[in-house]
């Protein structure tokens, strides 16, 4: 080796070598230093990030209520398929078809999967926000109303589930959770909302303004929807006391509703009109009673009929839900009086008179302070609803023209069963492929 | 293992030593001429090296060359030149002296002497690679006729690569499949490197006007188009992991190394070029011309009767167009005193086949050498971009110009109405296709910097340190302007102002050293170290109720929206070669590669290879034997592992979207779960081959037989929708691709009055798809392409014709919305069983195949006195299918020729057009055999002579009139089967839609030297 060979005085070569070296161990440090691997994602939050972030909390209130209001169709359009609400037209798809006819059916179908991936989607963010209210502290009031959000959106998704599919699973687990029965999600969905109600039992509406600002939609009552919840499914679960109650608690002049401001727009009018999908069956309106004035305000009667498939039916375009905002109710406060109604009935001879009042509330209102329905019709002789079955004939009769294209007439037909005026096309939807084939649970046997 | 100790022993003691090492030292100078040994003939950029250094030169229009601050002593320079043997020469260079070497070479098929540095640590000649490199000289690219782009102008030239124009808009747009695909979420284009520097060659679009973004977004261009083509030295490509190891995690798709040009010493020397081109169409749509109304035209016009006398309208003249196209070039290179210089710079204006289409380029290079020392040299190489193109909406754009004409009976008119002061509305499209060319605007700006920098240190005659690291930085603004009104009275316009910024920067580290560790065993180490990063950001604004003439984003309602990525990797190399008695080379590494596209537990992922090429010839007793029958054969055998990333740089997060309800902003979970182990597609190939050469080395055949088998395929994975979202990113598909490349190259005749070489290529891949995520899942991207399981990627995959039981297709009269339809062909269906009952549903399957059988090349080129050549390149693709859906619109919509058949009563009405159950449906229909043969280069250079060369006072001057896709052989009825909808997308390939064909070029150009 010759690196004896030393020269005396640093040449412009060495002096220029030396420098050379020196850049280049610093490139080598500088790139050694620069090789961070874990970078963030600058586009978007992650999960991590938002369980431990009181912001990014109270961000997932307002998805969670914009995950459920954007899948208020999904639930409306099997309900008024598969009953006597809605037909289709010819530019739908062939899935609609299907739920209308029965045929040519197919568990892989949009419509089978999006309801039950859609509710599941909420419940994810309810527990997103009930996992991070425990992580970071928001303060006592905003804790409870967050909680009591995450819990009345966790069981109405639950309860919609439980509407449309037989069994579901109620938590979710890391790679899909085992089916549960009918009864077991019921009970889950009123602990859940007993548990929300609790949360905000003893907080004052003053110490909830910071939640009701940032978190909560506007448009929704929380209190009001919590127990119109509960009166919902404490009767679909037979516990008919409870029912009352719960229902008693509701401030009928209100409204509780999902509204959608541009750029949003409500997926029921978007079904309808944008893409021209379905249509109310000319049959609601034929079948009312004269005189009815409800399936006026919820279809245009006197416009011209729309093309419908299959062609023999004819169909009448909306009337709500027929301009983009529109908001869409949570409830109507006349399900209140129709559920008091038939759990009085459920009860007992010795409330049917009772009952029979809150059908003729419902039947001779002619004015509201609200967007609802108004009948417009004449009371009805105690006389001729003096047995358990002309009652609930008649709250079934008031049911379908009061609660038109809320989600709720397949599950009238399972409980009023009797009184049917139509045979569901299905008694539950499938649960969708994907399910069956992911789940590990086996959920489809 | 103690060689690395070495290796670092030495590094450590020479970087403490180093001032002593780098202290001056007495050089002396190589000049000397090269030519050709038959006709003297000056070879023109024959590479002349002095051996054991990185000295060296290249020669010049005259075949001279100087190599400076050669170190004095017994040197050996070696003259090398593609289609030319190898020749050394032994040299005593003397201080302050020059010493010549002028060499005079014969011609050779014989390409092992050749050296290549992309894939290995250390440079090393072909003969000791165990896999398969392609080199492609400098000329065969920047002299390609009529190719703007250098993926373009590597067409025919490359064995194993299916390298397809996409769209013949000018400005890019070109898609390279080396040994097939390797992906099917993930990109499917090679790794593009320049002089050490990754670059970007992203295809995304930034606005739908090919493909719609929904379907893979795929753009018209891609960001190779910047380079100029004139600036290639060489291009070295590796086509598998075998040979890419080194490149890690991002070479599952090959890799190509183009290497720009160098100065070459000695006093200025000037090249001016300027040329001409002009392009046709090949072909033009035939459409309806009998004046008589179908049913077609009465869809449209409803005053019209079928049989009723009407006008007919072919408006493709106002569209189509000859092209004009100029390109001029100025360089100077040069050097003294241990500089060497290369100044390039040209301008390109290029007109499309389609009017108003053009695209335009300006490229400024210098590449500077500097040798600081005799022991150490700099190189920095910058290269500046800035392009103009003007696209013109095609394909399935609705807006599309072609498309237009396609979608329209020719019974309507679309030219301006001087009477409404409007182009009549499309009553098919609503878009008028001429409005479209005289209103629309999608223009494309690129501004680049490509540059690099790089530091050769040779600390000792054995022990060589080299740095190397660039950034390829370019801003990328599209926009595209729909004036209000043009799609129909309530349209009130839109506007696009996407910009993309990349900025990709590398540096890599390497150290090698050779080791004479006996007189017959040498070990050359080399260790590594690599770094790179990639930043996109593409920010977009957009606008829509348009005022008037509103050209730039503004309007009544308007949008914008921002994503960022960026990935690193950080990875670490060995290499160690044997060399046993100059015949058998045993070469093997590893490389450790880290991304932070990487889940956390698979961070670090390790790729090895080796591999081992044994020159058989130089065995004593083969060369007693076989030796004058063959001259040389050479075995090899290498293996290697590579990997892909994973699409999406952040797809190993649970991330959370924005979105906002009741005027609240609010954040969901993505129904795509993260996935915190997701590792790199990894891509294991083995290959063998072969060299094989005789008639004393003018005549060598190459075969290699591959076999790639690419697993951990990333796919989206369906979850329970009960745990509330609905995919998953996997590592779980895989897919495998095999097979033969064979080139042989010839030299047919060598004489003075005439050199003819010959190269012919054919190549043929097999793909299959090995693993999906279900082994019922049926991947459908684009239209009809399908990624199913024991199939090749991309099939089509769609409906069938009902068919008789004897196979012949089964036509029946029926009622469709009460009109009686007579002797249709129907779709046929399947009996599937659902819930029970057995429901018919409409069959599907796989009727075709968009990948070749095979591939071939066949390059003849003619030498003659006075520097008079000729090259003509036939390049085929044999046995690949074309879904053609241009074929299936013009039929349906009454605009093809054959729907007048159907007019004049051949066939029975609503056999073609507006049949609503019809053909149109019936996918098999509309897939043709798509294999061609294509006359791709055409060249004829004339060299004018010294007496007119000096008259201008120039070196040398020549002439070339050459041609591109002059003519086509094909089977395939529509325009061109080249071109593909969805461009560079990965599985949507060989679908023709309203797609601009390649044009014919002619070109003219005159190149002078000074």
């Amino acid at each position: 080796m010759d690196t004896t060979n030393r020269a005396t005085a640093p040449g412009i070569r060495t002096r220029v070598a030396r420098a050379v070296a020196a850049a280049t161990l610093a490139a080598v440090a500088l790139s050694a230093t620069a090789c961070k691997l874990d970078l963030d994602n600058p586009n978007a939050p992650t999960r991590e990030e938002i369980v431990t972030n009181a912001d990014g909390i109270i961000a997932v209130a307002p998805g969670m209520q914009g995950q459920f209001a954007q899948t208020i169709d999904d639930y409306v359009v099997t309900n008024s398929l598969v009953t006597d609400e809605w037909g289709t037209r010819s530019l739908a798809l062939i899935s609609y078809v299907s739920l209308l006819t029965g045929e040519n059916f197919d568990p892989g179908y949009d419509i089978v999967l999006t309801p039950f991936s859609r509710s599941y989607q909420v419940i994810l963010s309810a527990n997103t926000i009930l996992e991070g209210t425990q992580n970071v502290s928001l303060g006592v009031a905003t804790t409870a109303g967050m909680n009591a959000l995450a819990r009345l959106f966790k069981a109405m998704a639950l309860g919609m589930l439980a509407q449309q599919y037989q069994r579901v699973p109620v938590e979710i687990t890391a790679a899909g959770g085992v089916p549960r029965e009918r009864a077991e999600v019921l009970d889950t969905v009123l602990v859940l909302l007993e548990r929300a109600r609790a949360d905000i039992a003893n907080v004052s509406d003053a110490s909830l303004a910071e939640f009701r600002s940032l978190a909560l939609a506007p448009g929704i009552d929380l209190r009001n929807t919590i127990d119109a919840m509960l009166a919902r499914y404490y009767l679909i679960d037979g516990q008919y006391a409870q029912a009352i109650a719960a229902a008693d608690r509701v401030n009928l002049g209100v409204l509780s509703e999902l509204r959608y401001p541009s750029p949003t727009r409500n997926p029921i009018e978007n079904l309808a009109f944008q893409l021209r999908y379905v249509g109310g069956l000319q049959s609601f309106v034929n079948q009312a009673e004269a005189g009815d004035r409800r399936p006026a305000y919820w279809l245009q009667t006197t416009a011209t009929t729309l093309p419908a498939n299959p062609p023999d039916t004819v169909l009448r375009p909306l009337r709500k839900f027929s301009t983009p905002n529109e908001a869409f109710p949570l409830y109507l406060p006349d399900e209140m009086k129709l559920i008091k109604a038939e759990a009085l009935t459920r009860q007992g001879p010795t409330n049917y008179a009772a009952a029979a009042t809150l059908i003729n509330e419902v039947r001779t209102q002619t004015t509201s302070a609200v967007d609802e329905p108004v009948a417009g019709l004449p009371a009805i002789p105690l006389t001729s609803l003096a047995t358990e079955a002309q009652l609930l004939d008649q709250i079934a009769y008031e049911r379908r023209y009061e609660l038109y294209m809320q989600g709720l007439r397949w599950e009238d037909t399972r409980r009023l069963g009797t009184q049917r005026t139509t045979t569901p096309t299905f008694t539950f939807l499938p649960l969708p492929v994907v399910e069956c084939q992911a789940n590990p649970e086996q959920p489809c046997g | 293992m103690s060689l690395f100790l070495r290796t670092a022993r030495h590094l450590a003691i020479t970087l403490v030593a180093m001032p002593a090492v780098l202290a001056a030292q007495q050089t002396g100078t190589v000049r000397g001429r090269v030519t050709e040994i038959a006709s003297g003939q000056p070879i023109i950029s024959a590479q002349v090296q002095v051996a054991g250094t990185t000295l060296g030169a290249m020669t010049g229009a005259t075949g001279e060359y100087v190599i400076p601050n050669v170190p004095v002593g017994t040197r050996t320079v070696i003259a090398r030149r593609i289609g030319f043997a190898e020749m050394r020469r032994e040299l005593s260079i003397a201080p302050g002296q020059t010493a010549a070497a002028d060499f005079a070479m014969t011609a050779a098929a014989v390409t092992l002497s050749e050296v290549v540095v992309t894939g290995t640590a250390s440079p090393t000649t072909r003969r000791a690679l165990p896999n398969q490199i392609e080199s492609i000289a400098g000329e065969e690219v920047g002299q390609a006729p009529a190719a703007t782009a250098i993926d373009q102008a590597l067409q025919g030239k490359l064995v194993g690569a299916v390298i397809s124009e996409n769209s013949g808009q000018p400005g890019g747009g070109v898609s390279i499949r080396l040994r097939g695909t390797n992906s099917i979420l993930g990109g499917a284009e090679p790794l593009y490197v320049i002089d050490g520097v990754i670059i970007d060659n992203d295809s995304e679009a930034l606005v739908s006007i090919g493909a719609n973004a929904t379907r893979g977004g795929a753009a018209l261009s891609n960001r190779i188009a910047d380079l100029d083509p004139a600036d290639v030295d060489r291009i070295e490509v590796l086509k598998g992991a075998a040979a890419a190891a080194l490149y890690g995690s991002r070479a599952n798709n090959g890799v190509i190394q183009i290497f720009t040009r160098r100065g070459r010493a000695g006093t200025p020397q000037v090249s001016a070029s300027t040329e001409y081109s002009t392009g046709r169409t090949p072909k033009k749509y035939e459409l309806v011309e009998i004046p008589i109304a179908g049913l077609a035209d009465t869809a449209i016009n409803t005053t019209l009767r079928v049989g009723q006398a009407i006008e007919r309208y072919d408006v493709q003249d106002d569209v189509w167009r000859t092209a004009h196209s100029t390109t001029n070039r100025l360089s100077v290179t040069g050097g003294s005193g241990g500089t060497t210089y290369f100044l390039g710079s040209s301008y390109q204006r290029e007109q499309g086949i389609m009017r108003k289409s053009d695209y335009n380029r300006l490229n400024l290079r210098a590449n500077l050498t500097q040798q600081l020392h005799p022991r150490f040299d700099v190189a920095v190489r910058s290269n500046f971009v800035r392009s103009h193109a003007e696209y013109i909406p095609e394909g399935e754009q609705t807006q599309g110009v072609m498309t237009g004409i396609i979608f329209t009976p020719t019974s309507f008119n679309p030219r301006f109405d001087p009477n409404t002061g409007r182009y009549p509305a499309n009553p098919v499209l609503t878009t008028n296709a001429l409005e479209v060319l005289a209103r629309y605007e999608a223009p494309e700006d690129v501004t680049r910097f490509v540059g690099g920098a790089e530091g050769t240190w040779r600390l000792r005659d054995d022990l060589t340190v080299r740095y190397v690291a660039g950034v390829d930085d370019y801003r990328r603004e599209a926009r595209y302007l729909q004036p209000p009104r043009t799609q129909g009275p309530n349209f009130t316009g839109s506007i696009q102002n996407p910009v993309q910024f990349s900025r990709q920067f590398n540096n890599d580290l390497v150290a090698t050293h050779e080791w004479e560790a006996r007189p017959q065993l040498t070990l050359n180490t080399g260790l590594g170290f690599r770094y790179t990063q990639d930043n996109d950001e593409v920010l977009r604004a957009a606008a829509s109720d348009l005022p008037p003439d509103q050209t730039l984003v503004g309007g009544a309602v308007q949008s914008a929206s921002q994503a960022r990525t960026e990935i690193r990797t950080v990875g670490w190399y060995v290499e160690e070669r044997f060399t046993l008695a100059n015949r058998l080379y045993v070469t093997a590494g590893l490389n450790w590669d880290a991304s932070s596209a990487f889940g956390e537990s698979e961070r670090l992922q390790m790729f090895p290879r080796a591999g081992v090429s044994y020159v058989l010839s130089e065995e004593p007793f083969f060369r007693e034997r076989a030796g004058s029958v063959l001259s040389l054969v050479r075995l090899r055998a290498a293996y290697g592992e590579t990997g892909g990333q994973p699409p999406g740089a952040y797809t190993r997060f649970q991330n959370f979207e924005n979105t906002s309800f009741a005027g609240r902003a609010g954040l969901v979970s993505s129904t795509t779960i993260g996935n915190p182990d997701l590792k790199p597609e990894r891509q294991r190939e083995w290959e063998v081959g072969a060299e094989v050469a005789s008639f004393q080395d003018r005549a060598q055949l190459e075969l290699t037989y591959y076999d790639k088998r690419t697993k951990d395929l990333v796919l989206s994975v369906p979850v329970a929708p009960s745990t509330g979202a609905l995919r998953q990113f996997q590592n779980i598909g895989v897919l495998s691709n095999k097979g033969v490349e064979i080139a042989l190259n010839t030299i047919n005749f060598n004489r003075p009055a005439l050199t003819w070489r010959s190269r012919l290529t054919y190549a043929a891949n097999r793909e299959r798809v090995e693993r999906l995520a279900t082994r019922a899942d049926t991947l459908v991207s684009g239209y009809l392409n399908a990624v199913i399981e024991g199939h090749p990627v991309g099939v089509f995959y769609g409906g069938i014709y009902a068919r008789e039981p004897n196979g012949a297709i089964a036509y029946h009269d029926t009622t469709i919305s009460g009109r009686l339809w007579r002797s249709l062909p129907f779709r046929a269906r399947d009996t599937v069983v659902v819930q029970g009952a057995r429901t018919p549903v409409l069959a599907q399957r796989i009727i075709g195949d968009p990948n070749p059988d095979f591939t071939m090349s066949f390059l003849n080129t003619f030498e003659l006195p006075r520097n008079f050549e000729l090259s003509v390149l036939f390049d085929g693709r044999f046995g690949n299918d074309v879904a053609n859906f241009t074929r299936r619109i013009t039929e349906f919509f009454g605009s093809d020729k054959n729907v007048e058949r159907e007019i004049r009563g051949d066939t029975a009405v609503g056999t073609f057009a507006r049949n609503p159950t019809g053909r149109i449906n019936i996918y098999e229909e509309y897939i043709e055999d798509g294999s061609f043969i294509k006359l791709r280069e055409v060249a004829l250079t004339v060299g004018l002579g010294q007496a007119l060369a000096s008259r201008l006072r120039a070196r040398a001057v020549s002439i070339r009139l050459a041609g591109r896709n002059l003519y086509t052989w094909t089977d395939y009825s529509g325009l061109d089967p080249e071109v593909n909808l969805f461009s560079a997308q990965t599985v949507a390939r060989g679908v023709d839609f309203a797609t601009t064909p390649l044009p014919r070029t002619f070109t003219m150009s005159l190149n002078l030297t000074f």
